[in-house]
């Protein structure tokens, strides 16, 4: 019972669970205005994917320490999706290639962030609110604030077929990214270094690593990161928009909920993948549930309180699992 | 102070260099119709602004005010326009609504200890929840012209200055004279430089953080009456992406994200320069989406121009192979851990602030005393 309250990963499975039974049921006893069963859960799964994503991205730079927080990740996916979209729908690169390429444009705007942030010193809370206007406003210029649909961008939309009743895009890029962040974060040399930069740079430091250069690539991933979820959604929209991850609140809003939800701690140093991708399925099934409990759009608003309300509870009981420990100590 | 009031005159000079180069560049920037327009678009962003200011001065942050705005919005058009409210009874629900969400964010940011990012967050989308409520799924549209003295029209208007505006003017100095001179004022940055230090030296630490969040909210209700006079109606997705052009204005006028540090003069003028680009770019015919980019820029400029002034603290940090400007901020190394946020295993038993031993009682009656 006390590892339920302060293993972040099982309390969220514990959460998940119960969420789901109660959808299931409230959902055969007719109160939900479609059923909440395993297809429908699954055809949801295409929303946990760019969620999930930026969230592991967002995990990255927060701990990475020192107040670590990615806001531009919304801005970078949308101008390596407008880059996506030229390289494939203007000067028809083949895919392979155009995903390449927007790999690499996502790493060099990162390495923006992680220049500003890690070299200079820069607060990266400022650094990437200061990218974000820049990227958004890069993205809107692009193309003269239209969207690029030529045929060979909706050809791109096979890239998410669904497999099953499983959109194809959690078994092409979902999976394999977060196995190959989760192997980076838990059995590589750097992810070690990562987390021993977040925790205590000064005893980092003096332990000979190189501090700046670590954080510099937490903040490139999470470049690279938003540029996956840029092919995505250009292919899923069959269209290259120059707002795709800034119109509304954006993606960054959702994602940095969905890393603290997961049990990432804002001071840097502790996070765990695992928490991030159960967090993102908690949140995209409870959105899923809520939409189904209402009539009209009205769903839709809910979600918001839902997301507040979790967010800020689950904050709260950090505290109280930290301040638990505290006493026991 | 020197060093927010070097960052000013720095701000100053971009303007004036700004206002020449426009004023040469094109013939309708000083045409009257054109600065009114600034200031009245300007007003609300400012009046935000210097609540802003000082809550990042205590460290913390309110990315909330955009969904607050919204709130207010909605509850006050829809007064004025079902219930015929006039203008002071209009204004004064406006700072009622907006200081009771302010006050929802720093009991919970005061007493919950999570640093205010987080719930800010959190209470972003809640309060978002709330207006789409009260909308319930329309504009509301045919709003009555009562609050149209605090509008930019030609009835929110004196010897041609917007009321908006020199509103926000008064307010700035008000604040700027408090943080600067009162007591109280002054416990805002003691705060935000290290608020456990500060608490030890008998700052109701509690108090004032809900006092700047409470003040916030009251300065967006306030703001929201301008934005409610300058007319048009009012659409569900009013004031999305307000805290970023709040946060870009105060950064941009030389307060320090990290706390502790800057001034209201600076988040007003910050706020002029962001207008000043964003009627620039239209004037210049460039693409309106440029503002942005521009915006962005002289965010970095201004850090920039911060992180170079700063003088860099000798530091124990500084190992080996230790970046210069990497340590620059060394004291302030982790944004995060400060006041309510952060580790609690770092800090005093956090149950103790509330207890106060006799000590604590001993030197909050001398503090008392000497003021």
């Amino acid at each position: 019972m006390k590892r339920l309250v302060t293993d972040r990963v099982l309390l969220l499975v514990a959460l998940l669970v119960v969420l789901v039974v109660w959808m299931s049921v409230l959902g055969s006893n007719g109160y939900l205005v479609a059923p909440y069963d395993v297809d429908y859960l699954l055809s949801s799964l295409e929303s946990v994917v760019p969620l999930c994503l930026l969230g592991v991205a967002e995990l990255l730079v927060i701990v990475s320490g020192r107040g670590g927080i990615d806001l531009s990740v919304g801005a970078m996916v949308s101008l390596v999706g407008m880059a996506f979209g030229f390289m494939v729908g203007v000067w028809h690169w083949p895919v392979w290639a155009a995903i390449v390429g927007a790999l690499l444009a996502g790493a060099v705007l990162g390495a923006v962030n992680g220049f500003l942030v890690a070299w200079l010193g820069v607060p990266a809370l400022i650094a990437t609110l200061a990218t974000y206007y820049a990227f958004s406003s890069l993205a809107l210029v692009s193309n003269d604030n239209a969207p690029i649909s030529t045929q060979p961008v909706q050809d791109l939309h096979s890239l998410t077929s669904t497999v099953g009743q499983v959109p194809s895009q959690v078994f092409t890029f979902l999976l394999p990214c977060a196995a190959l962040a989760w192997l980076l974060a838990n059995r590589t040399n750097y992810g070690r270094r990562l987390y021993a930069v977040g925790t205590n740079e000064a005893a980092a430091r003096f332990a000979g690593l190189h501090v700046v250069g670590i954080r510099f690539r937490a903040y490139v991933l999470s470049g690279m990161l938003s540029a996956v979820v840029a092919v995505i959604t250009v292919a899923q929209f069959a269209s290259a928009r120059p707002d795709a991850g800034t119109v509304g609140n954006g993606m960054a809003l959702p994602a940095i909920t969905i890393a603290i939800l997961g049990g990432t701690a804002i001071t840097g140093g502790i996070g765990r993948i695992g928490g991030v991708v159960v967090a993102s399925l908690f949140v995209v099934w409870l959105n899923a549930g809520i939409l189904l409990a209402f009539e009209d759009s009205r769903g839709s608003q809910y979600q918001l309180l839902a997301l507040g309300v979790v967010l800020v509870f689950s904050a709260l009981l950090n505290r109280l699992t930290l301040r638990t420990d505290h006493s026991l100590k | 102070m020197s060093k927010t009031e070097g960052q000013e005159v720095v701000l100053i000079a971009v303007l004036v260099v700004l206002w020449l180069a426009l004023g040469f560049g094109t013939d309708t920037f000083f045409a009257a119709s054109n600065l009114q327009n600034i200031l009245a678009t300007v007003a609300p962003v400012t009046i935000i602004g210097i609540g802003m200011t000082a809550v990042i001065v205590t460290g913390g942050i309110d990315v909330s005010v955009g969904s607050a705005l919204a709130v207010v919005l909605v509850v006050v058009a829809k007064m004025v326009r079902d219930s015929g409210l006039t203008l002071v009874p209009a204004v004064i629900a406006g700072l009622v609504t907006g200081g009771v969400l302010g006050a929802l964010n720093g009991a919970l940011v005061a007493y919950g200890r999570v640093h205010a990012i987080i719930i800010t967050f959190g209470t972003l989308n809640i309060f978002r929840f709330v207006a789409l409520q009260i909308f319930d799924g329309k504009e509301v549209a045919g709003v009555p012209g009562t609050l149209e003295f605090l509008g930019g029209g030609t009835e929110g208007r004196s010897f041609g200055i917007p009321h908006s505006w020199l509103l926000a003017v008064l307010l700035a100095a008000g604040m700027w004279f408090y943080m600067r001179h009162a007591p109280t004022g002054r416990h805002l940055y003691a705060i935000g430089g290290n608020a456990p230090a500060a608490w030890l030296a008998g700052i109701r630490v509690n108090r004032r953080l809900v006092g700047v969040y409470a003040v916030t909210g009251i300065l967006v209700g306030l703001a929201a009456c301008c934005v409610i006079g300058g007319g048009g109606l009012v659409a569900q997705s009013a004031g999305t992406g307000l805290e970023l052009q709040v946060i870009a204005a105060v950064v941009i006028g030389g307060t320090s994200i990290l706390g502790g540090r800057g001034s209201v003069l600076g988040t007003v003028l910050g706020a002029l320069l962001v207008g000043t680009v964003t009627s620039a770019v239209t004037l210049l015919g460039w693409h309106s989406e440029l503002t942005a980019l521009f915006i962005g820029v002289f965010i970095l400029l201004a850090v920039g121009a911060d992180l170079g002034r700063v003088s860099r603290p000798p530091s124990a940090i500084a190992g080996p192979d230790a970046v210069p400007d990497a340590t620059a901020e060394t004291p302030k190394d982790n944004q995060y851990s400060r006041h309510s946020g952060g580790d609690a295993r770092n800090r005093p038993d956090p149950d103790s602030h509330r207890t106060g031993t006799p000590r604590h009682g001993q030197m909050r009656e001398r503090r008392r005393r000497r003021e």
